[in-house]
């Protein structure tokens, strides 16, 4: 058919072409990650690397992109490397570059030549179209390597005078910022190679369609790499700064002992113990503030998440599987399950500051009209609930319909086949969905602000279990600590950013050190708890997939 | 329709004791009678919980089938309530707030803006235009790079690097806001106010970006989801004709999965406007409108979630009852959008769902 | 035209007894050799194919004439759909499939270094068990190869320019359609979406799609077992039509089809071995295997 052109099937020599662009792209990426490093001060800008300023340096990688780029563009032109190039880069391409084109000419006329509006806005609509049509005329191998090139050939030869460098800066009128050199040259060079390394991936693959591809797939490579590179990055900054606190005359030994607790529910235990390993974290084991401690410790708010966890699940965990057994065993009415979803959705997309909201205004005038830990239980509870709804229903929905079929089978009735087949083979699901939920409601702050976060520093640890007391007159049964306010993990992380100084004198840290410590206890109970609640889906799906 | 009802409950009667279902009936009833007294703020709610109790440890004992179906409906019935007292309590605390302003709340822009009181005009217009900029800017990050990611998991990502990836960008949903906005407050704000030398600590642009790096996690999920249910057989026809995989992606699979991915943008965005903890550790605070608009780097900060969050532990009288007004209208966008994404959800499970 | 340099003999002489004591027939390799004129327009040559541990496809080689249907043959799970995916390295697409041996298409290896697998698929094209239309219209399902290969051009740039196909897309649609008997049909909803037609005509259509890259091989994956009876007839006699231009390989488990429409057919049999590959009268009315003759016959398979 005369629409259909034919190529070689096969191409032999890796060619030229293919070097110079990975080494364009392995230049691209080391621009990327120096720039980075300059942002984030690791590499200071004046320190001269290989005897030359590290802009300057910088300034030299991107002509030499240019230089890569555009000869791999004419090269392919010529016909002198083999690639199978389309006939325009397309108007996606055009457009981009002519943006870039209008913005540059935009800023260098009304900053640079100082013109007026109008002046700036031709030069920049004359410097906009030409880009494009640069980028959309030629063949595909010139298109989408020429502007590229254009580009980082003049953001080089910016770095590379010293026209854009240390001392630069601009205050625009409109906005409450001014962007200076040491920023704005590493920024610069990250869109510089980020521009630089997607044409080269393009000529990598020999243009055309593979090459949109081979380009497409750089930038979504990029993206994930970005965000897995923000979570190394969080994870690495709370580490690091945090692990420091944490250990705070931290002791490891043996020869320890573990002992009971004094008294539950005001029953009296013996004094036993038994040996253990001697580990003693201060920062662990000790309340925030009180006269007979040195370091500042997390007990508090260790027990407060515990308990606020507890009690949320206490309260969750019956109600949210007793709905999901009703609506995927019970009931038959679609129009009622459709109803029940649409809530229990509502209920899980509602963010968390209206749960706080709720429980100020329902539960906290119920509970002595001040923040209780009750109210903290409950209202964490009620944001549980959905995640319990929504698991637990998925979990017994997956149980195979065989299973209730030979239950049936035999005889036995409804709730029986509920209890004795469907739940069991129901469980991990529902199990893990649980961790999860409780990994989240772990580090929920907001409605802790609004019903149960109490001074920022606790100078006591809640004691639930021993403050159970029968009173003669109702509610015949009272607990203050359940009624009092406290704090939690995520709280203190907030009361630590939102206080100026630890209290007291001669903590061995500051504040903020103490906020990185918090950080670090925070994160690790909340992933472990993710990272165990994920691992189990997977466990659990597999098991059910080679079943 | 009552002749429904009453048939119901004869077919229900013969398959279950008469006694069973009085004691379920009783117990039902204590529940209502607890909540009844425990809205009164009575000390007596603890007589009917207690009654409730035992006559489920007894019905359980005895008449073990009928009490599980009872109880569970009952716990079903629970569940829808709860948010039926969400709204209910969130409008009747609000009520006198906007009472007093009407719907000018959500529009004024003339001084005094804020705090509400009895004498004194306020406004909920800088909380919700900053809602809004924070929220699109947040999707203008977590957008692009979100559907990035989940073409990369489903589509281009080899077996083994999906195991790592995938459990990777979960593991990003987990961490808590008030962690996120720990790092936005010590290092983010430090550094844009030093280096851009913005006029506060903390501003728009920084709190939109991190509110994007958040909701991309939703994001991805969802969307990957979405792009799973398209049909091997229809990438393999594209494929069989010669087009590259890029090729197929665009027009062939994201456009099957388009309504999947649109819901999953729309959840990211319901995540970015109901986002608390990292936005108001990192706003500064200051209400009012910036000049010009598209000034993100400028003095003002405050969003529906921040105002609440930060002044809602010690206001008392109108003051909170204009928070509670800030909660109804945060609690209204998000559930259009949700209940959109939701609706776009259900629709593509109907039509693809034979298929996966 | 079967190879008569060595005289087959049946099975009882060739008769070898294993370990448990059963007899097993040995397959020959002169069993598969089929002698034709001209060049082979696909040679394969030992391939072997792993799904991990699995051994699918056990030192298949055949040579395939041009412009003429081959049928592939045999009970189910032998490895007949994964030999055609071979051809066209569909097989790729499979992370845990290892592919050994070589296949040559026009005389070019298609399993070595620097091969353009969008270039292959160009030449040899496939058309799927259940028809897979896109979600596009007539017209668009037809043009998408071309349209993705840069060869027709109908965007808003090239229309501005002038340089855009619109009449050569028109006439493309319209010979596909012709070739694959479906025009006639058709011709005055080419807009319509393509998921609206029935079953055959949507085959008929992934046909058409197949032919507008014009390709050289076509290979069909049992194209009617989800068709009629009477939409079958119809795949069946443009097959028949299709081998004047195109080298058709047809999978099929329908023995009376293959004996009706192929030229030359291969028997596959469990464990992924091609057991004989020869004139389709000669495979039906007298095989040289044994076991190929009780598959025919329908005592076992």
């Amino acid at each position: 058919m005369s629409t259909v052109t034919r190529n070689a099937l096969v191409s032999t020599e890796t060619t030229l072409r293919e070097y110079v662009s990975t080494g364009v792209m392995a230049l691209g990426a080391v621009l990327f990650l120096a720039s980075w490093a300059v942002l984030f001060q690791w590499v200071g800008e004046s320190t001269p690397v290989l005897g030359v300023a590290v802009f300057t340096l910088f300034g030299v990688l991107l002509l030499a992109m240019a230089v890569g780029i555009a000869g791999v563009g004419v090269a392919a032109r010529l016909g002198r490397v083999s690639a199978s190039p389309s006939a325009s880069a397309g108007l996606v391409v055009g457009v981009l570059f002519g943006g870039i084109g209008f913005v540059t000419g935009g800023l260098v006329a009304s900053q640079t030549l100082g013109m007026g509006a109008v002046g700036w806005l031709a030069v920049a609509l004359a410097v906009g179209v030409a880009v494009a049509a640069l980028a959309v005329v030629p063949r595909e191998d010139v298109g989408s390597t020429f502007p590229p090139a254009l580009f980082l050939a003049f953001v080089g030869a910016l770095l590379v005078t010293g026209t854009l460098g240390l001392g630069w800066s601009w205050s625009p009128d409109g906005v409450s910022a001014t962007f200076v050199g040491s920023v704005m040259v590493p920024v610069l060079t990250v869109a510089g190679s980020l521009v630089g390394s997607w044409s080269a991936a393009k000529a990598r693959a020999g243009f055309g369609t593979q090459g949109r591809e081979g380009g497409a797939f750089y930038l979504i490579r990029l993206s994930v790499f970005g965000m897995l590179g923000v979570l190394a990055l969080l994870v690495g900054f709370i580490v690091k700064n945090g692990l420091e606190t944490a250990l705070t005359r931290a002791q490891f030994g043996l020869g320890g002992h573990v002992g009971l607790p004094g008294s539950i529910l005001g029953v009296t235990l013996p004094n036993w113990s038994v040996p253990f390993v001697d580990v003693q974290v201060p920062f662990v084991t000790n309340v925030s503030q009180s006269l007979f401690v040195e370091v500042p410790g997390l007990a508090p708010a260790i027990l407060g998440t515990l308990w606020l966890v507890v009690g949320a699940m206490l309260f969750a965990i019956p109600l949210g599987l007793a709905a999901a057994i009703f609506l995927a065993e019970y009931t038959e009415s679609r129009l009622f399950r459709q109803l029940v979803e649409i809530a229990t959705n509502g209920l899980w997309s509602t963010p968390s500051i209206v749960f706080g909201l709720f429980g100020l205004a329902f539960l906290v005038p119920r509970f002595g009209g001040g923040k209780s830990l009750l109210s903290g239980q409950l209202v964490l509870g009620f944001m549980l609930l959905p995640l319990v709804v929504i698991t637990s229903y998925e979990s017994i929905k997956a149980v195979p319909d065989e299973y209730r079929d030979a239950s049936a089978a035999l005889g036995v009735t409804q709730w029986q086949t509920i209890k004795s087949a469907v739940l069991p083979a129901a469980m991990p699901g529902v199990i893990t969905g649980v961790i999860l939920g409780v990994g989240r409601i772990a580090g929920e702050t907001a409605p802790l602000l609004l019903v149960y976060g109490g001074p920022p520093f606790s100078s006591q640890n809640p004691s639930v279990l021993s403050s159970f007391q029968f009173t003669s007159a109702p509610p015949f049964v009272s607990n203050t600590a359940l009624m009092d306010a406290g704090s939690a993990l995520p709280y203190q992380l907030y009361t630590s950013i939102t206080s100026g100084r630890l209290p007291g004198q001669g903590a061995p840290f500051s504040v903020q050190e103490f906020g990185w410590g918090t950080a670090l206890v925070l994160l690790v109970v909340v992933l472990g708890l993710y990272a165990f609640g994920i691992a189990g889906r997977i466990y659990f799906r597999r098991k059910l997939y080679n079943e | 329709m009552a002749s429904r009802i009453a048939e119901r409950f004869e077919h229900y009667r013969s398959r279950n004791e008469d006694a069973a279902l009085v004691l379920l009936a009783v117990t039902a009833l204590s529940l209502v009678a607890a909540f009844v007294l425990f809205y009164q703020q009575s000390r007596w709610t603890v007589v009917p919980v207690a009654s409730f109790l035992l006559l489920t440890v007894v019905g359980w004992v005895r008449y073990q089938a009928t009490i599980a179906r009872g109880l569970t409906f009952v716990m079903t019935v629970a569940t829808v309530a709860v948010l039926g007292l969400i709204v209910a309590f969130l409008v009747v605390r609000a009520w006198p707030a906007f009472d007093q302003m009407g719907l000018e709340a959500l529009y004024r822009t003339e001084e005094p803006l804020w705090k509400p009181a009895k004498t004194t005009p306020w406004s909920l217009a800088p909380m919700i235009v900053g809602t809004m900029v924070t929220t699109a800017i947040a999707t203008a990050v977590a957008a692009p790079v979100g559907i990035a990611g989940a073409l990369y998991i489903s589509e281009i990502a080899s077996d083994t690097t999906r195991e790592v990836v995938k459990p990777g960008i979960e593991l990003m949903a987990g961490i808590p806001s008030i962690t996120y906005g720990f790092i936005g407050f010590v290092i983010v704000n430090r550094f844009f106010y030093e280096e851009f030398q913005t006029s506060t600590i903390g501003n728009y642009f920084t709190v939109g970006a991190m509110i994007g790096i958040m909701a991309l996690p939703t994001i991805v999920s969802v969307a990957e989801d979405a792009l799973s249910t398209v049909p091997e057989a229809m990438k393999s026809g594209a494929l069989a004709v010669g087009t590259t995989n890029w090729q197929t992606m665009k027009s062939v699979t994201l456009p099957s999965a388009f309504s999947g991915v649109s819901a999953a943008v729309l959840l990211g965005v319901g995540r970015a406007m109901g986002e608390t903890m990292a936005a108001t550790v990192m706003i500064p605070h200051t209400k009012g409108f910036a000049d010009p608009v598209y000034d993100v780097f400028g003095g003002v900060g405050e969003t529906l979630t921040t105002v609440i969050a930060f002044e809602g532990g010690n206001a008392t009288g109108r003051h909170i009852e204009g928070l509670f007004a800030a909660g109804v209208v945060l609690f209204l966008m998000v559930l259009v959008l949700s209940v959109t994404a939701q609706v776009i959800q259900a629709r593509m499970r109907s039509k693809y769902g034979g298929d996966r | 035209m079967s190879n008569a340099d060595t005289t087959p003999q049946r099975q009882d002489a060739q008769a070898t007894e294993t370990t448990t004591g059963e007899t097993v027939e040995t397959v020959r390799d002169e069993w598969a050799d089929y002698d034709f004129d001209g060049e082979p327009m696909v040679a394969v040559e030992d391939v072997n194919v792993h799904y991990g541990d699995d051994h699918a496809l056990k030192d298949v080689s055949m040579d395939i004439p041009e412009e003429s249907v081959t049928a592939l043959i045999g009970p189910s799970g032998c490895g007949k759909s994964t030999f055609l995916r071979c051809l066209n390295r569909m097989n790729d697409r499979i992370t845990s499939a290892r592919i050994d041996g070589s296949v040559a298409v026009d005389g070019e290896e298609i399993y070595q270094d620097g091969v353009d697998l969008v270039e292959l698929r160009k030449r040899v094209g496939m058309v799927f068990q259940a028809p897979n239309p896109f979600p596009k219209s007539i017209r668009e399902n037809i043009s998408y190869g071309p349209r993705k290969h840069g060869d027709i051009d109908t965007s808003l740039l090239s229309r501005l320019l002038g340089r855009d196909d619109t009449e050569a897309e028109e006439a493309l649609v319209e010979q596909c359609l012709r070739d694959a008997a479906l025009y006639e049909e058709v011709a005055d909803r080419l807009d319509d979406n393509a998921l609206g037609l029935s079953g055959g005509q949507q085959q008929r259509l992934c046909i058409a799609r197949a032919l507008a890259v014009d390709p050289d091989v076509l290979l069909m994956d049992e194209p009617a077992s989800a068709l009629d009876p009477i939409a079958t007839a119809k795949i069946e006699d443009l097959i028949e039509e299709l081998a004047e231009d195109y080298t058709v390989v047809v999978v099929t488990h329908n023995m009376q089809q293959a004996a009706r429409i192929s030229d030359q057919t291969a028997v596959f049999l469990t464990g992924g071995e091609l057991v004989e590959y020869g004139d389709t009268d000669q495979i039906f009315e007298d095989p040289e295997s044994q076991r190929v003759e009780d598959y025919i016959t329908g005592k076992f398979g």
